[in-house]
This record gives structure tokens, sequence and C-alpha cells, in this order.
């Protein structure tokens, strides 16, 4: 699942990259930006985290790739910011966009989310990135989030909004890396994998193994031991015999017509039939109409 | 009694129903007879079907008019989101009114979603339908041949239904047709529509939830819901679904923080909104993400706050999705509160260990079912993480495995 989702398939949606401090995202957020540069996408990046030149580093064709460098002034001290964290509405956000002309709409990218989180408040980023995502201008939307540094409800609120969500964390052995990947698809089915890839020097993701959702368990299959084996008797039956025991017929065993005149379906619960016999026929002024003299 | 689909389209038709007695119940109540609704069996309450008859038997016969039903979501949002399709479809069927509110989605989505009435005009599903732990094709009358007078009974009584039934079924495979859909009359509120206006109020409730609250008593009030307004024409049910409430994306912070700044803001909310519906024709749904608030207490006075509360647990994406006990269902389902209306005491659900199964046909509603344990070398150690104990059933519904040990 981890090939589609690079590949890039629908539209409308939201990813989330989700690390901690023991394994970087940041080399997966990156093979992401280039597979779709290689699929000739306009990429936006918004980078609060990391410098421009780092950013940079270890992509080939850059035509495409639009960095608005909030790393060097965040919080606007010097005046002359490009881009600050408190410009991070949706107003904003769409003008910085519609300042580069493209032809299809581009894809965002947010380096990291967990730096807006820290200077705006949760619900007003949640309703941006909810109206980005709606707005249409946007073809997708990338964010990378650091878990370990908010608290649980913020990073459940963020990631109840992403449509697809990818957890890393640092695999048993050497440099790999594990991912969980759980997607919601447009008719609300939950979608579950796991990998394990590594990222080559040219930013593209190897898988090195994919297990499907969960192990299977082995039943142990017991071993059956037929009951009419060992016996003194004969419990079984020949062909014949199984014949001339089929064509007994047995006392209350009806025809099939019979069955299902007799045997009601379930549906009509209560039908009463009643036919009135000669004792209900009394008539209710003369109290002696029921006397047999 | 389960009411045929009859053509919504054209209400002057009455169709014929097989199961219908001749002997109605004589009330003097004077409860207004509106279409879709029916008097509880235990206090004479009026009650609305919720969608889901399996639902509807674990809430005593229904939800009360005039209450409000709280679901605490699961994780992905799926079952309760299809919950509240489930009650929104009742009601389009019914030919009630609706009113819908969501932050996420646009109302027009989750109302084009909405699932489609199984409609014959013939008897409901007959009770061959309910789950058979056999893997046996469906019986036809020569299956039995000496107890052919059972065949049409269920096998494991393990669906709660009640034998009276109220309620519709729906397919979850096909949408709602158009025309069927649009003959319902839905109030909409959008919260993107709806932008914030900045005057500072001294109520502890948010922008969003008085501008929700404001909308709704307008419609309460302009189409005559309220039950002491004049009923010179014919009554009729407001029945309104309120999605992820207490989300971040309505304004509240109760979900990010542990110590919100809006702590209040949901529960007055609610507060106003019972008193709201105690006073009219209305019956509402309110579904929360509960699993992101931190705060157990306000989760708890939350639940307080509603009439009715659910709670469902998905098994997906957790470890619970690979035990064999729950390999059958989809989660497990816990009633948090049953209301007493009107009377000293409520009808809980007797079992404790529920679980559903969304099939295409029917959101069943199941007591948690364990076979009993043939073999000797299962392990009983995955016995004990079962919430309440559930009493094995019983030896017909199984298919018998040879047993190692037979004594003669």
């Amino acid at each position: 699942m981890l090939l589609e989702l690079l590949q890039g398939g629908d539209s409308g949606g939201f990813l989330l990259i989700q690390d901690t401090a023991n394994y970087c995202g940041r080399h997966l957020l990156k093979s992401f930006i280039n597979a779709a540069l290689q699929r000739d996408e306009d990429v936006h990046v918004f980078c609060f985290e990391t410098s421009e030149e780092e950013l940079k580093e270890g992509f080939q064709e850059v035509q495409r790739l639009h960095i608005h460098n909030a790393y060097e002034d965040p919080l606007g001290w010097t005046k002359k910011a490009v881009f600050t964290v408190l410009d991070f509405s949706l107003n904003d956000l769409t003008r910085v966009l519609k300042l580069t002309p493209h032809q299809k709409p581009p894809i965002v990218v947010i380096d990291s989310l967990s730096w807006v989180l820290r200077h705006v408040h949760t619900t007003t980023v949640c309703s941006t990135l909810h109206q980005l995502k709606k707005g249409g201008f946007v073809r997708a939307i990338i964010g990378l989030l650091h878990a370990d540094m908010h608290q649980k409800g913020t990073v459940g609120s963020v990631r109840h909004l992403a449509t697809s969500l990818i957890t890393v964390t640092p695999s048993i052995m050497g440099d790999n890396c594990q991912a969980k990947i759980t997607k919601r698809t447009k008719s609300g089915k939950v979608l579950q994998d796991e990998h394990t890839f590594s990222i080559k020097e040219d930013l593209t993701v190897m898988l090195l193994k994919s297990s499907n959702t969960a192990p299977q368990q082995t039943v142990q299959e017991e071993h059956e031991v037929d009951p009419t084996a060992n016996l003194t008797f004969n419990l079984r039956l020949s062909d014949k015999e199984r014949e001339a025991k089929e064509k007994l017929s047995l006392p209350f065993m009806f025809s099939k017509e019979k069955k299902k005149a007799i045997l009601h379906s379930g549906a009509n619960i209560g039908r009463i039939l009643y036919e009135p016999d000669a004792n209900d026929d009394f008539d209710q002024e003369d109290p002696d109409d029921d006397l047999d003299v | 009694m389960a009411a045929p689909m009859s053509g919504v389209g054209n209400p002057g038709v009455k169709s014929s129903s097989f199961n219908s007695t001749s002997f109605q119940k004589k009330t003097r109540s004077k409860l207004p007879s509106i279409p879709g609704t029916r008097p509880s069996v235990q206090n004479g309450q009026l009650l609305v079907s919720t969608g889901v008859t399996s639902l509807d038997f674990l809430l005593g016969g229904g939800l009360a008019v005039g209450a409000v039903l709280l679901i605490e979501e699961d994780r992905y949002d799926s079952y309760s989101r299809m919950i509240l399709k489930y009650f929104l479809a009742e009601g389009v069927v019914c030919q009630h009114e609706l009113f819908l509110a969501s932050a996420q989605d646009s109302p027009d989505d989750i109302l084009k979603e909405l699932p489609s009435p199984i409609m014959d005009d013939v008897a409901m599903p007959k009770p061959m339908e309910q789950p058979r732990l056999s893997s046996d094709p469906q019986d036809s009358l020569e299956a039995m041949k000496i107890a052919w007078r059972y065949q049409n009974l269920p096998k494991v009584q393990s669906t709660l239904t009640s034998s009276s039934r109220f309620g519709h079924y729906y397919d979850v495979s096909k949408t709602m047709e158009a025309e069927i859909q649009q003959a319902a009359k839905c109030h909409r509120f959008y919260l993107p529509d709806h932008p914030n206006q900045t005057a500072p109020t001294h109520s502890p409730m948010l922008e969003s939830y008085s501008a929700l609250l404001k909308s709704l008593q307008e419609v309460i009030q302009k189409e005559g819901f309220e039950v002491a307004a004049s009923s010179s024409k014919s009554r009729n049910i407001l029945r309104i679904g309120l999605h992820s409430l207490g989300s971040s994306l309505w304004g509240d912070d109760l979900c990010c923080c542990d110590n919100p700044k809006h702590a209040h803001a949901l529960t007055t909310f609610l507060y106003g909104l019972r008193a709201l519906l105690r006073s009219s024709l209305a019956v509402a749904v309110v579904t929360v993400p509960s699993h992101l608030i931190q705060n157990r207490a306000l989760m708890g006075r939350i639940a307080k706050l509603c009439d009715t509360a659910i709670a469902l647990e998905s098994f997906k994406g957790s470890e619970r999705e690979t035990n064999p006990l729950y390999k059958d269902y989809h989660g497990l389902l816990h009633v948090r509160q049953v209301p007493h209306l009107n009377c000293l005491a409520s009808q809980f659900p007797d079992h404790k260990d529920l679980a559903f199964k969304l099939k295409r046909k029917q959101f069943s509603i199941e007591r948690l079912h364990l076979p009993p344990d043939l073999s000797e070398t299962v392990s009983r150690v995955s016995r004990v993480e079962l919430p309440g104990a559930a009493s094995a059933a019983s030896v017909c519904g199984l298919s018998t495995s040879a047993n190692k040990h037979l004594d003669f």
C-alpha cells in the first residue's frame, strides 16, 4: 500500500506521516516529494524546521518545487519574513499559493505540523487543514507530525482528520524502518497494512518485507477419530441399507403439500380462524334463547 | 408490527399486509397518532424506531420522542456514521422531517449515502435470516425429515428481536434512490456556511453551538413541532442528527487538550438541546468522538446529560482483531445509560456482553456467543478477556466434532 500512496492515487486527501524521536520521518517525506516531482506535479513546501538548502538536497529536478521558507524567521521578528507561522490560515495560504501559476492543483507539503501546532491553536489548524482539503484548490496535503511533542488529544485530533496515516518506527534490524499504514477510502472502509522499507540515495523507497495485517494463527488440526471404527458391532450402513432406510415412511411424515399447508410461515402472527357454531348464536335480548326446551 | 414499505411518493396508498391481525388495542390516550411511531408497552411513551431493529430492542422498544441518543464513536467513525445514516433513512421512510448538522462533511453528502430500504409487500424477512452457525445452505422443506415442524424456528436465539416488529430493514450496498430521498424534507446546518460572529457572549457556549441551537429553535418553531402548538394540520416528528459534536472542527478544544478551556461548551449545549426537545415532537441522535476526549470525567458528564448513551468499539486496528473469539463480529457495543422517563426503573438490557456485526441487510447486535468447548486442547486463557459471562449455547446449533474420549 505504501507504493500506491507514493504514486498518489486519489486527490483531495490529507496524508499524515507521524514519527517520533527514534526515527525521523523526513526521509519518507522527501521521497513523497520526489515521487510527486517525477509525476510532473507542482509541489509547494512550507518548511519550518529545516533550511531551504537542506531540504533541496537530493532532488534532481527542482523546477516545480516551490519552497516557502519559514525557517529563518518563523515568527516574523525581522518584519521581512516571507512566510510566518501565524500566516497559517486559509486565506493566507491560498494567497501564497496563487502567487505562482499552475495548470493543475498543486500538492502542499507541510514540514512540520508540530511547529505550527505549537504556535497556533489546534482547532484553528484543524479547521484550516479541513477547509484546504475541501476547497478543491489543492490536490493533496502531506504533513509531518512529531507525535511525542504534543498531548495525546492533539495528536488524536489531527489523526482523525487524515485520510491516510503512516506511522514510522525504527525496525529491529539495522537501518530500515517500519511503517504502519491506515487508509480511509471514500466509501468509509478502513484498510491497514504494515511494511518494512528503506530509502535509497536517490530518494526512492525500497520495500523489504511486507506483512499483511496480522500473522495467521495456525490451528492445530486434531486427529479425528472415527467412533464407528473399533467396535464389536456394526454401526455403518452399506449403500443398500441406506436406501432402504430412506425409503421407510415414518408415521408422521407427510407429503410436501400437506407439510406446507400445516406449516405456516412465521410471518402470520396469530391469525385466528373461527367458525361460529350453533351455541354462539343467541340473542342478547332474550336470556332464555339458549335453553333447549 | 413491521410496516411493509408503502409507496413513499403517494401517501394515499395503503398496502395490504399479511401480518396484521384484526385485533387492535383500544387506546384512550391523547397521544397523537403519527406515522412511524408507536406507544411503548412499558409506560405508554411515544416511541420512534432508530432504524436498526436490534438497537430498538435494546433500548426498550425504540427511542422516546423528546429524548437524545448519544453514540460514542468508534475509532474511525465508520459504524457510528452508519447508525446515523440508518436513523435518517428511517426518517425518510416514515415520512418524518429531518435536520442534519455537520462540521466535517456537507449534509448533502451524508444524505446521498443513505442506505436503500428493502421494500417488499410480502412479510418481512423470515426468521431464517438470523445467523446460522452451521454452513448449510438455505433449508428447503426436504431438509428436516422427522422434525419438519421445527423448520422455520431459529436455531439459536442469539439476535435480539422481539416478536412484534417495528421498523424497516435497509440494504447497505445500495444507496437510497434520489426521488425517495428528495421527497423527505430536510433542514441542513453545515458549519462552514455559518461564519463566526465575533460578538463576545457571556455564555460558556461556543459560537458554533449557539448558532446550531438557534437554528434548531427556529426550525422547531416555524414548522410547528412544539407539543403545545395548535394542531391544525397533522403532526409529524423531527429527526435531528448531529454528527461528531465536540470534535475540533466545531471549534471545541474538548478533544485536543487535557484541560480544555471550553470545558463547559458542549455540556451547556446538550443541556439546552434537551430542554428544547422536551417540549417538542423531536428526537435527536448525537455522535461524539469520545476516544479523543482525554478527560473521563467530562465524558461522564456528557453521557449524563443525554438520555440514552451507547458506545461503539470497533475491532479494526486494535489487537482484538485477531482474537478468534471476535472473528464473526465487527465490534463491541456498550450500553452506558438507559433513561427512565416517567417511570421509576429503567429497562436495562439483560446482557452486558454485546457485539455488533454490519451485514448487508441488517445491522445486528448480538450477545457474544461462545460455542461450547468440545476439544481438550483449546487453551482457556483467552476466555478471561471476555467482558461479562456468556453462557454456552445449545448443542443443536453446532456442528458436532468427533470427541476423542467416547466411553462405552
